[in-house]
């Protein structure tokens, strides 16, 4: 028949040749890069199913204007300053929570599915396909549950502490545990010190966790499930001694660990790399005295030497840990150089942590100035990636950037401490929220000391605030950095950023924006100095705001601005042209709560206050030269006669002698004669001339005048 | 004094600098020492005070935007529109002739259409050079779309889908849809024919192709045999010759074929009459008769099968009369 060889043939072209649209199809042919005939496709390049979205990923950088994605962009839902963003973070995750209870208390509505009648049947219901154990409700222990070793085995893998105890006690109550999942609960239990963890979904959780730094003192529990476990065990196993060991050292229960590894020694059983790694880190707390410890330390290594053990680069970490932690002093520093540099010679190189632990040991407060940094960065900016191994890993960068700011005060090498962290992925390295702000408060603080004016600027505008929130003390020394460059237009912004980032109660801060703000007022573009005066005008608006908001429950007094500040708000606003400006009402105000004692102290320019006399009788403003000079009289400054006679002359529009001889004829004809705001400007006069009024019953009566006119 | 005071209650909006925004009003009930008394009648003016409190609102982070920023960064994936992170003066919305479109804030016209402000050129550019890595080199040969239908004449066509749920499947998934043009098949003029009668509506005239979908199974994998499984079958069928075929009569005839019928037997009688030559011929010699001798007998022939195959219209039929004419060394037509 024909048929059957033409078939074959096109069998064959059919089967080797299909094109395909979608991906996997058709490219099994295996070739090289390029395809070999010019016709068949080239193999497939390997990928994992997530390295397209990967390399998509890395196209997009940061937007320095976006607050971090697990908030809402919209500028209400921004937060803005610390306490916001800990909270909206922590709520949303709150949420999070709540559902995963109920998940998790309800579970039969997620586990299975209930059809409509007739029948009501129920069927297994699945969230996912694939199924994704995320989702699935936990399960939940109490006394009354049956458990099975299975469910041991579940609690165990997730991590679950607690329910991992309840599930082994009730388990063991029955009808006992064997000896394989003993060991894993008590590899378990050791590590997190029979202290329930905090999972690792919830991310928001760990990142805010209050990061005190953990002291080294013994936490581990004695006589603890761990103990009781591990003394129950018969034969002791290697990996249980080992298990007790490493988590009494991590816990710094350091004599019974290294009596519990003098036993296992005795009986011959061998003992692990990190075993050793955990003695040495709390080896310090056998001895006393830096020789004796240098000697434990020693001796340890070249037991382990005996042993046949090979180090590893934990090693090097755990004892590079247990000399920091001893103090500083030349022969420990030269003690621990030694160790890195035999260390080198067996090819080990220092972690990110052992790093750590030299900056702790070299670059003490107050001891001399050793510059480790430039070596450490030079090792670390050679290499690929740098992968984190220890949990102290993420104390690293905080530490260099630390010593940039404080100990070297270096500005490049602070640079390129930046630069590393924000190379490739490093930025997981930052650790938690409070460290990433301590962080951020050295680079800030060592780039205003240090770095020219374009560049902090640059910085500040790519931190602030959506990546870091300064502190009152950063914020001060922005504010000192603003004043110096005399960017005027910045320190007006800044008294907004005060006022979103909370911090606008703080009076040290605003009065010293406020100096900052008078001293570069002067040489500022006209548009700018409009700004200024708004910005002030606006926190004098502020301070008055919050103190009607907190009146009804005004459990912590009000810290209210100086007398200076004040000053400085009525200097800055009276620089207007015009009589209709608003800024007098600012001035007005302040002049007010100057007079009413409601402002700390006494005005430490009173010059100023005489000259805006002077200057608001020029623009016909009489009621607040009055005020003002009544007020430079009231408080007895010297300048308060002079000022008296220039305001009212201006005010008269007659010389100053002219003004002498007026001021000198007795009140009964000034009455007459003068419109009452002057009169209250002699008034001033002769309080300060005098130390007190012409008739102490006429004062306030004419005080209360001047107010109605004004 | 007691003038100054009064001009800062609180509310007052701050004039020119935008430092924050009022954005609640709060209720506060300010006597409350007194037993409160249901006011029917409305009595007493107890309007209740109202409080505002104002929120630190930052302003719209678009304006905070440097121009030469990279915009890929501030939008990197498909999201609907916020007005507060882009820097546009975009306008949308229908109005009466006259009046002016309204603007981004609040615009739910905006937010309702679908935007591709996460696929600038730019962006689209950056991610092809990110991908890159991933393609092969395009085999040399395959230059044009001849040498690509040459080399590949059969087309499989499939579609993925992606969801924003849990699950990862999608039925449509399994459909699999094979294309060939049925001049790449090696049919002979029989094995056409029949091939054409198995597929039907599959063929389609205008480009040739053949389109089988297969949906009957529920994986991708085993429509996709499937697909092909009905290919070979119908290519094979259509060579098979079956016995009963043979049986096919001139009525049974799909179309017209001019030399099986009696209009060619009229022509060859009439001509051989014309010029003198009678001859009996057998059904054979008539078929394979070669009427290229004949003059005008080709376009008379072309004029019949269309006449037939095609159908009456006047084109065919003004075709038809044409040819005659030529054929009996009549006049042109004139009218």
């Amino acid at each position: 028949m024909y048929s059957n060889i033409v078939i074959q043939r096109q069998w064959a072209r059919l089967a080797g040749l299909f094109r395909t649209l979608s991906s996997l199809e058709g490219q099994k042919l295996p070739v090289g890069r390029k395809s070999i005939d010019g016709i068949s496709p080239p193999v497939r390049i390997s990928r994992s199913s997530t390295d397209i979205l990967q390399a998509l990923a890395a196209t997009v950088g940061v937007d320095p204007t976006a607050p971090h994605f697990k908030y809402h962009d919209d500028p209400f839902l921004i937060p803005q300053s610390n306490y916001r963003k800990r909270a909206y973070a922590l709520s949303a995750e709150a949420g999070r929570k709540a559902a995963s209870w109920i998940r998790d208390e309800q579970s039969q509505l997620f586990t299975t599915r209930e059809w409509d009648p007739p029948m009501k049947m129920k069927t297994p219901y699945h969230n996912a396909d694939p199924p994704i154990d995320a989702f699935n409700p936990r399960p939940i222990y109490n006394d009354e549950s049956k458990v099975t070793e299975e469910d041991l085995l579940y609690t165990i893998q997730n991590a679950l502490l607690e329910d991992a105890i309840r599930v082994y006690q009730l388990l063991s109550a029955s009808e006992g545990v064997n000896d394989d999942l003993k060991l894993a609960l008590l590899q378990l239990l050791c590590f997190y010190n029979e202290k329930e963890p905090i999972a690792a979904e919830w991310l928001e959780e760990r990142w805010f966790a209050a990061a005190t730094r953990e002291r080294q003192a013994t936490t581990w529990r004695l006589g603890g499930l761990a103990d009781k476990i591990f003394s129950a065990m018969d034969p002791k196993t290697p990996e249980a001694y080992c298990t007790v060991i490493q988590g009494m050292a991590k816990y710094y229960q350091a004599e019974r660990a290294h009596a519990l590894a003098q036993e296992a020694m005795e009986k011959g059983i061998p003992l692990s790399t990190s075993v050793y790694n955990a003695l040495l880190s709390c080896v310090g707390f056998l001895k006393e005295g830096t020789t004796l410890r240098i000697e434990a330390l020693k001796a340890l290594l070249s037991q382990m030497n005996e042993q046949g053990i090979s180090p590893n680069s934990d090693t090097l970490t755990s004892c590079l840990k247990s000399i920091s932690a001893w103090g500083g002093g030349k022969a420990l520093q030269t003690f621990a150089l030694q160790i890195v540099a035999e260390f080198k010679q067996l090819n080990i190189q220092p972690g990110l942590s052992a790093y750590y632990y030299l900056l702790c040991l070299f670059c003490k407060e107050r001891g001399p100035r050793i510059d480790v940094l430039t070596t450490i960065l030079n090792d670390l900016e050679g290499r690929d990636s740098l992968e984190p191994t220890d949990a102290m890993d993420t104390h690293f960068f905080i530490t260099a950037m630390g010593v940039c700011s404080e100990h070297l005060q270096n500005i490049d090498l602070a640079d390129r401490v930046h630069a590393l962290l924000m190379k490739d992925d490093n930025y997981r390295l930052v650790g938690d929220a409070y460290k990433e702000s301590i962080y951020y408060r050295h680079l800030v603080s060592v780039a205003c000391r240090h770095a020219p004016f374009e560049k902090t600027a640059q910085l500040l505008d790519t931190l602030i605030p959506n990546i870091y929130v300064p502190e009152p003390s950063v914020m001060e020394e922005i504010i000192k950095t603003l004043e110096l460059a005399g960017a005027g237009d910045r320190l007006a912004e800044v008294w907004s950023q005060l006022v979103v980032f909370g911090l606008a109660k703080r009076v040290k801060l605003v009065e010293r924006l406020l100096d900052a703000l008078c001293n570069c007022y002067t040489y500022q573009d006209e548009e700018i100095k409009e700004k200024i005066r708004s910005a002030a005008a606006d926190m004098l608006k502020f301070g008055q705001m919050v103190q009607e908001q907190n009146e009804p429950e005004s459990r912590t007094p009000i810290q209210k601005l100086s007398a200076s500040a004040l000053t400085n708000i009525i200097e800055l606003c009276a620089d207007v042209k015009d009589k209709a400006d608003e800024s007098w009402e600012v001035v007005g105000e302040a002049l007010a709560r100057l007079r009413s004692e409601q402002a700390s102290g006494l005005p430490s320019r009173p010059e100023v206050i005489s000259s805006v006399a002077k200057k608001a009788a020029t623009y016909g403003k009489p009621g607040l030269a009055a005020t003002a000079v009544t007020y430079l009289a009231e408080c007895g400054f010297e300048e308060a006669t002079t000022a008296c006679v220039e305001t009212l002359g201006v005010m008269l529009n007659r010389p100053t002698d002219e003004v002498q001889t007026l001021l000198r004829e007795p009140r009964s004809s000034l009455e007459s004669s003068l419109h009452p705001s002057a009169l209250v400007i002699a008034e001033a006069f002769h309080l300060a001339k005098t130390g007190a009024p012409i008739d102490s019953s006429a004062s306030s009566e004419s005080d209360s005048e001047t107010s109605d006119d004004d | 004094m007691s003038l100054f005071m009064k001009r800062n209650k609180p509310g007052v909006v701050f004039n020119t600098q935008i430092l924050w925004r009022l954005n609640s009003t709060v209720a506060e009930n300010k006597d409350e020492e007194e037993f409160r008394v249901l006011d029917i009648l409305k009595k007493k003016d107890s309007r209740q005070k109202r409080i505002v409190r104002r929120a630190e609102v930052a302003p719209d982070r678009a304006e905070k935007m440097p121009t030469d920023q990279n915009w890929g960064n501030v939008w990197p994936g498909p999201r609907s529109f916020h007005p507060s992170s882009v820097p546009l003066p975009i306008r949308q919305g229908y109005v009466p002739k006259g009046q002016v479109p309204p603007g981004k804030k609040a615009n739910a016209e905006l937010m309702k259409i679908p935007n591709f402000l996460h696929l600038t050129p730019p962006v689209i550019k950056r991610q092809c050079e990110a991908i890159r890595k991933f393609c092969t080199e395009w085999p040399k040969l395959l230059n044009s779309e001849e040498a690509i239908d040459k080399h590949y004449p059969v087309e499989i066509i499939t579609s993925d889908y992606c969801h924003a749920s849990p699950t990862i499947r999608n039925p449509m998934a399994r459909v699999v849809t094979l294309r060939i043009k049925l001049a790449n098949l090696d049919l002979d003029k029989h094995a056409k024919d029949k091939f054409l009668r198995l597929v039907g509506d599959r063929y389609d005239e205008k480009t040739d192709l053949v389109t089988l979908t297969a949906d009957r199974c529920p994986l991708r994998k085993q429509n996709l045999d499937y697909v092909n499984y009905l290919l070979t079958a119908a290519y094979h069928e259509a060579w098979t010759v079956e016995e009963w075929e043979k049986e096919k009569m001139e009525d049974d005839m799909e179309y017209y074929v001019w030399d099986n019928n009696q209009s060619k037997r009229n022509l060859i009688d009439w001509y051989h009459r014309v010029s003198g030559t009678e001859q009996v011929l057998s059904d054979e010699e008539y078929r394979n008769y070669d009427i290229s001798s004949i003059p005008h007998a080709k376009e008379y022939k072309e004029a019949v099968s269309n006449l037939f195959n095609e159908g009456e219209s006047e084109e065919t039929i003004e075709k038809y009369g044409g040819t005659v004419r030529k054929l009996l060394g009549l006049p042109e037509r004139t009218v």
